[in-house]
C-alpha cells in the first residue's frame, strides 16, 4: 500500500492548470499571511538564500530533511560550511529539533488562492522540523503551483490513501487574547519559502 | 414563566454590566462583517459555495450510518482502533481504560468541543491524569476555570489584564499584561507539556469515509504537536463531522476559515489517515515506531438528530460560529448565558440534543428570530426556524405556561373578546388591570419601558373608520382586501388610512373583512401551533368571503404568517390545505405590491426631494420576504425624499415580538445602537415597512432623538396624493 506519496504529486496535479504563471498570485497571498517568499532561478541561488537566512538569524543549529531540491542545491553542506551544526538523520532530528534554531524541509506544491504549501508529513522528521524550531524554511518548485484549494484537494484525493498531510499557510498564529494577531505560538514564528525555477534535472519547472 | 427559573434575567444583567465583555464583543461585532467580506473576496460565488456545502452535508446525513460504517472500516483497515461511544460515560470509560492500559500519565489536548461537552478533563484529572489544553484560548479558560464563551475564540470575554492574572497565578510569577510576552510564555510552558505527554487528544473538523482520514483546521500549530509527539493519539469526532470523500472537504476548507476567522486558509490544515510514525526513546536511543491511533466516534444525541426530519439540519454546521458573530443578542451577553458549551442560536439547538430540552428551554427566548444568522451560515442552517420547531415540540410535550395558554386559547383566538379588551384599553388609556395575563397581551399594552415610549391604543380603531374612508370607484382596476394586523387596526389606524389612500389612488377597490383578527404570529412564536391553526382558519374564511384578487398586508410579520405559516401548519389538514394555499397565493406585502403597480403606471421614476429619509429594513421583510429594494424605490419616486442609507440598516431594532418587552434590558441597547445609526445618517425621517418596528423605533426616537420622525412607507406615499 502506498504510504509515502510525495513522489506522485506532479502526475496528480491537474494537467495544464498548474504552473509558474500562478506564482505571482501565490506569492502575494503567502506574503499577505506573513510568509517570506524568495524566488530564485537556480539551485545555487537557493543555497545562498538559505545560508544568508541562517546567518541573519545567528543560527547555530539546524534540523533538516533531505529533499531533491535541497540536494541539488547542496544546501545542507553549505550550512555546515557556514558553521552550523546540521542534523539530517531521523534520530538526530528527534534529539535536536526542540533546541534547533532552524528547521528545513521540502514541500510538494503551492496553492495560489490561499498562499498555502502542501507538506507530505508522513515522515515524522518532516513534522518535527516544521513544528518545533522557531523558524521553518521550505524548498518549493516555483512551477508547482495549483490555482485553488479545490484543485489541491482534487490532487490529494487521487494519491492520499494513508499518511499525514499538512497545508501550511504562513507562520503559526493566534488571536486568542483580545483578538490581537500574534505570530508564533506553538509552531514557527517565521515561515520562509524558497522557490526554485530550475528543477533537480536542470530544466525549467 | 416556569421555564425561566435559572434566573436568566439575573445572569443577563450581570453580563450587561461586564464592560470587558461588552467592549470586546462590541468591537468584534463591528469588525467581523468587514473582515469576513474581505476573506470572501476571491470566492467567485459565495451563495454557490454555501449551496455546495449544504448539499454535501445534506447528502452525508441522509446516509450517515453507511458513511460511519465505511469510515470505521477504512480507518480500521489502516490500523486505527475505532470506538463508537453512545454517550459521555461510554467515552470516558473507554478513555480511562486506555490510559490505564497504556500507562498514560500525561495528556495534551488540542481543541475538542465534544470533549468539553462532557467535561472530559475533569474526569481525567479525577483519575489522577495530568491534562493540559494547548490551544491558547482553551488553556486560558482552563486556568480561569471557565467554559468557552465562543466556539472559535473561547476566551473572548477576557482582556489582557485578566489573562495576565491567570498566567501569574498558574506560573507563580508576575506576568505582565503584554500580549506577545504572554504568548511566548504560553509557548515555553506548553512546550514542556508536549514533550512529556504520553497521549495527545484532538478533535476533528472532518472525518473522511473513503480513506478513514481526519482533518484538522488550526492556527497555532498545537494540533500538529498533539498529533505528532505523544505515542498515543486519540481523536474524538462527532458523527456530524463525517463526510464521504476527500473532495467533500473542499467546501469545508473554502468556507470554514473564511467564516470563522476571516482567513483564506488557517496556518495549518492537516489530514491524518491511519497510524503515523513517531519517535520514542528506548534505552537512551530514539526509535521510530507507528503510534497508537484511537478514533472515538461520538454520538451523545447526534444520531437522534440525524434521524429527525427537521433536526438533521444541524449536521450542516461546521462550527465556524459566524452565527454568533452577527447575533444581536450574543453581541450583548456573550456565550456564558447560553449555559453549556455551545453558544448562540446554534448553541441553543445543539444544547437541546447534546444536553437536554430543559437546558434549551432556559435559553430559547434569547433567539429573537431576526434571521441575520441565516444570511451568513455557510451550511445554510435555518437556526431561527429550528428554534421555533423546538418551541413547538416543547409545547406539544408539556403545554404552555398557564397564563400564556389562557391568553392564546381564550383571548387571542377569540376575536370578539380580544378586540373588546383592546377597545377597553383605549377608553381607559391605561393597561387593563383585570388579571396577570393581560400584561402579556400584544406589546402596546405593556406600558412604558426605559429609553422608549410606547404608544397608546387609538381612540377609534381602523375597523371603525373604514366605512368613512372607503371610496366608491366607478370601474376599479382590481379588488383587494386589506389585512391590517392588530397594530395597524388598534394603534396606527392613520397608517391604515394611508394604505387605503394609496391603493384607491391606483383605482383599486379596497375592502376590510370585519371578521379578520390577529394573524397569530405571537401565538406561533411561542410554539402553540394548535391555537394558531384555529386563528388561521378564521382568517382564511373571512377573506374567502371577500372574493378579491389580492390580500394586502402592510406588516411584514403578518404577511409572513399569512403567506408562509398558514399553508405550512395546515398542510396535513385535508379540508384546509388547499384553502390555505389558495389564500396564501393571494397575499401581497404592501410596498412590493404598490411598487409593481407604480412601475406599470410609469410612476416609479426617481425624483429628488428635500427631506432626508433613511429606510430601516425589518428583519422579516428583508430576510423572509426578500423585500428591500421596493420601499427604497417608492421613497425615491415621491419627489419628497432624499434617500440616505444608515449603517446596519437591516439590523434588528430590538422589538422582536414579546422579546422587546420581556427582555427590555436587552432590547434597549439594541435599540440605542439603531438610534445612533439613524442619527449618524443625518436623516430627518426614518421610513419603515413594519408597524412593530415603527413602535420600537418611534418610541426610541421620542426619548433619544425627538427631532427625527418615524413613518411607515404608506404614510409617506399618502402625503403626496391630493385628496
Amino acid at each position: 500500500m502506498m504510504k509515502k506519496v510525495c513522489e506522485n504529486w506532479e502526475q496528480a496535479l491537474p494537467a495544464g492548470t498548474f504552473g509558474p504563471h500562478l506564482f505571482g498570485e501565490f506569492e502575494t497571498r503567502a506574503k499577505n499571511v506573513s510568509a517570506e517568499v524568495f524566488r530564485v532561478a537556480t539551485a545555487a541561488e537557493a543555497q545562498a538564500v538559505l545560508v544568508e537566512l541562517a546567518k541573519s538569524l545567528g543560527a547555530k543549529k539546524a534540523v533538516a530533511v533531505d529533499c531533491p531540491l535541497a540536494q541539488s542545491a547542496g544546501a545542507y553542506e553549505a550550512l555546515r560550511a557556514a558553521g552550523l551544526e546540521v542534523y539530517t538523520a531521523t534520530d538526530d532530528i528527534a534529539a535536536h529539533a526542540d533546541t534547533a534554531d532552524l528547521g528545513v524541509s521540502g514541500v510538494e506544491f503551492g496553492v495560489a488562492e490561499t498562499g498555502s504549501v502542501l507538506q507530505d508529513a508522513l515522515a515524522v522528521e518532516n513534522r518535527l522540523v516544521s513544528t518545533l524550531p522557531p523558524v521553518h524554511a521550505v524548498f518549493l518548485k516555483s512551477g508547482n503551483i495549483v490555482p485553488a484549494m479545490a484543485d489541491a484537494i482534487g490532487a490529494v484525493a487521487k494519491v492520499f490513501d494513508r499518511g499525514y498531510l499538512s497545508f501550511i499557510t504562513g507562520p503559526s498564529r493566534t488571536a486568542d487574547i483580545e483578538r490581537v494577531l500574534t505570530i508564533g505560538v506553538h509552531g514557527p514564528s517565521r515561515f520562509i519559502i524558497i522557490a526554485v525555477d530550475e528543477t533537480a534535472g536542470g530544466g525549467a519547472a | 414563566m416556569a421555564v425561566n427559573e435559572r434566573n436568566i434575567k439575573k445572569e443577563i444583567s450581570q453580563k450587561l454590566k461586564d464592560d470587558v465583555l461588552r467592549g470586546a464583543l462590541g468591537r468584534f461585532g463591528e469588525a467581523y462583517p468587514v473582515s469576513r467580506a474581505k476573506a470572501y473576496e476571491n470566492v467567485e460565488d459565495i451563495e454557490a459555495l454555501r449551496d455546495e456545502l449544504k448539499a454535501m452535508k445534506v447528502a452525508a446525513v441522509a446516509d450517515i450510518e453507511a458513511i460511519a460504517d465505511r469510515f470505521e472500516a477504512e480507518a480500521a483497515r489502516r490500523g486505527a482502533k475505532v470506538f463508537r461511544a453512545a454517550d459521555g460515560p461510554a467515552l470516558k470509560k473507554y478513555l480511562l481504560d486506555l490510559c490505564k492500559d497504556k500507562g498514560v500519565k500525561r495528556v495534551v489536548k488540542s481543541k475538542s468541543m465534544a470533549s468539553e461537552e462532557i467535561h472530559l478533563n475533569h474526569t481525567l484529572e479525577e483519575a489522577g491524569i495530568h491534562v493540559k489544553e494547548t490551544d491558547l484560548g482553551e488553556w486560558i479558560i482552563a486556568l480561569a476555570g471557565h467554559t468557552p464563551s465562543h466556539m472559535v475564540m473561547p476566551a473572548i470575554h477576557l482582556n489582557r489584564q485578566q489573562c495576565a492574572e491567570y498566567f501569574s497565578k498558574e506560573l507563580n510569577e508576575e506576568i505582565p499584561p503584554d500580549i506577545p510576552f504572554m504568548v511566548q510564555t504560553a509557548r515555553k510552558t506548553l512546550r514542556e507539556e508536549f514533550l512529556q505527554a504520553d497521549m495527545g487528544i484532538s478533535g476533528a473538523n472532518f472525518g473522511i469515509a473513503e480513506n478513514g482520514a481526519i482533518g484538522l483546521v488550526t492556527n497555532e500549530g498545537n494540533a500538529r504537536l498533539v498529533t505528532t509527539l505523544p505515542r498515543v493519539h486519540v481523536v474524538i469526532i462527532g458523527y456530524e463531522k463525517l463526510i464521504p470523500t476527500v473532495e467533500d472537504a473542499i467546501p469545508i476548507l473554502r468556507s470554514l476559515p473564511r467564516s470563522a476567522t476571516a482567513q483564506l486558509a488557517t496556518s495549518y490544515v492537516s489530514m491524518i489517515s491511519g497510524p503515523t510514525p513517531t519517535l520514542v526513546k528506548q534505552g537512551g536511543k530514539w526509535v521510530e515506531q507507528d503510534k497508537e491511533l484511537h478514533i472515538i466516534l461520538f454520538d451523545n444525541g447526534r444520531l437522534k438528530a440525524a434521524k429527525d426530519e427537521k433536526f438533521k439540519e444541524i449536521f450542516q454546521c461546521v462550527r465556524c460560529a459566524s452565527c454568533l458573530n452577527v447575533c444581536p443578542v450574543y453581541q450583548l451577553v456573550g456565550g456564558h448565558v447560553y449555559g453549556h458549551i455551545y453558544a448562540g442560536g446554534i448553541g441553543a439547538i445543539l444544547t437541546a440534543f447534546f444536553n437536554s430540552m430543559g437546558d434549551f428551554e432556559k435559553i430559547n427566548e434569547l433567539c429573537i428570530g431576526c434571521r441575520k444568522c441565516t444570511t451568513v451560515c455557510p451550511g445554510r442552517i435555518n437556526i431561527p426556524g429550528l428554534i421555533e420547531e423546538l418551541r413547538v415540540r416543547g409545547v406539544k410535550d408539556h403545554g404552555l405556561p398557564f397564563s400564556l395558554k389562557l391568553l392564546f386559547e381564550n383571548v387571542i383566538a377569540n376575536r370578539r373578546l380580544f378586540h373588546s379588551l383592546l377597545r377597553t384599553a383605549a377608553i381607559g388609556q391605561k393597561p387593563v388591570q383585570s388579571g396577570r395575563f393581560i400584561r402579556h397581551l400584544p406589546l402596546f399594552l405593556a406600558g412604558m419601558t426605559e429609553g422608549r415610549s410606547l404608544p397608546a391604543v387609538a381612540d377609534t380603531p381602523l375597523r371603525d373608520r373604514v366605512r368613512k374612508i372607503t371610496k366608491k370607484l366607478a370601474s376599479p382596476a382590481k379588488k383587494v382586501a386589506f389585512f391590517s394586523g392588530c397594530n395597524m387596526d388598534f394603534v396606527y389606524p392613520e397608517t391604515g388610512e394611508s394604505v387605503y389612500k394609496v391603493l384607491q389612488d391606483l383605482n383599486i377597490a379596497v375592502v376590510f373583512p370585519e371578521e379578520q383578527s390577529c394573524c397569530g404570529k405571537p401565538v406561533v412564536g411561542f410554539g402553540d401551533v394548535e391555537t394558531t391553526k384555529r386563528i388561521a382558519k378564521r382568517n382564511i374564511e373571512a377573506f374567502e368571503k371577500a372574493g378579491v384578487d389580492y390580500v394586502i398586508a402592510a406588516c411584514p410579520s403578518c404577511t409572513e404568517t399569512l403567506h408562509v405559516t398558514y399553508p405550512e401548519i395546515l398542510a396535513d389538514d385535508p379540508e384546509w390545505a388547499e384553502r390555505a394555499k389558495a389564500f396564501a397565493a393571494k397575499v401581497r406585502e404592501f410596498s412590493q405590491f404598490v411598487c409593481g403597480e407604480y412601475e406599470q403606471a410609469g410612476r416609479l421614476t426617481k425624483k429628488p426631494g428635500a427631506t432626508k429619509v433613511t429606510f430601516h429594513d425589518s428583519c422579516h421583510m428583508k430576510r423572509v420576504l426578500n423585500i428591500h429594494e421596493e420601499p427604497r424605490k417608492l421613497l425615491a419616486s415621491t419627489g419628497a425624499c432624499e434617500v440616505v442609507e444608515m449603517k446596519d440598516c437591516d439590523k434588528c431594532c430590538g422589538m422582536a415580538g414579546a422579546f422587546g418587552i420581556k427582555y427590555s434590558e436587552l432590547s434597549a441597547p439594541i435599540l440605542k445602537q439603531k438610534i445612533e445609526n439613524i442619527k449618524d445618517s443625518g436623516a430627518q425621517v426614518v421610513a419603515v415597512g413594519c408597524p412593530a418596528c415603527m413602535m420600537q423605533i418611534g418610541g426610541g426616537l421620542d426619548k433619544q432623538a425627538p427631532d427625527i420622525k418615524v413613518r411607515h412607507v404608506a404614510d409617506i406615499l399618502a402625503d403626496q396624493i391630493k385628496d
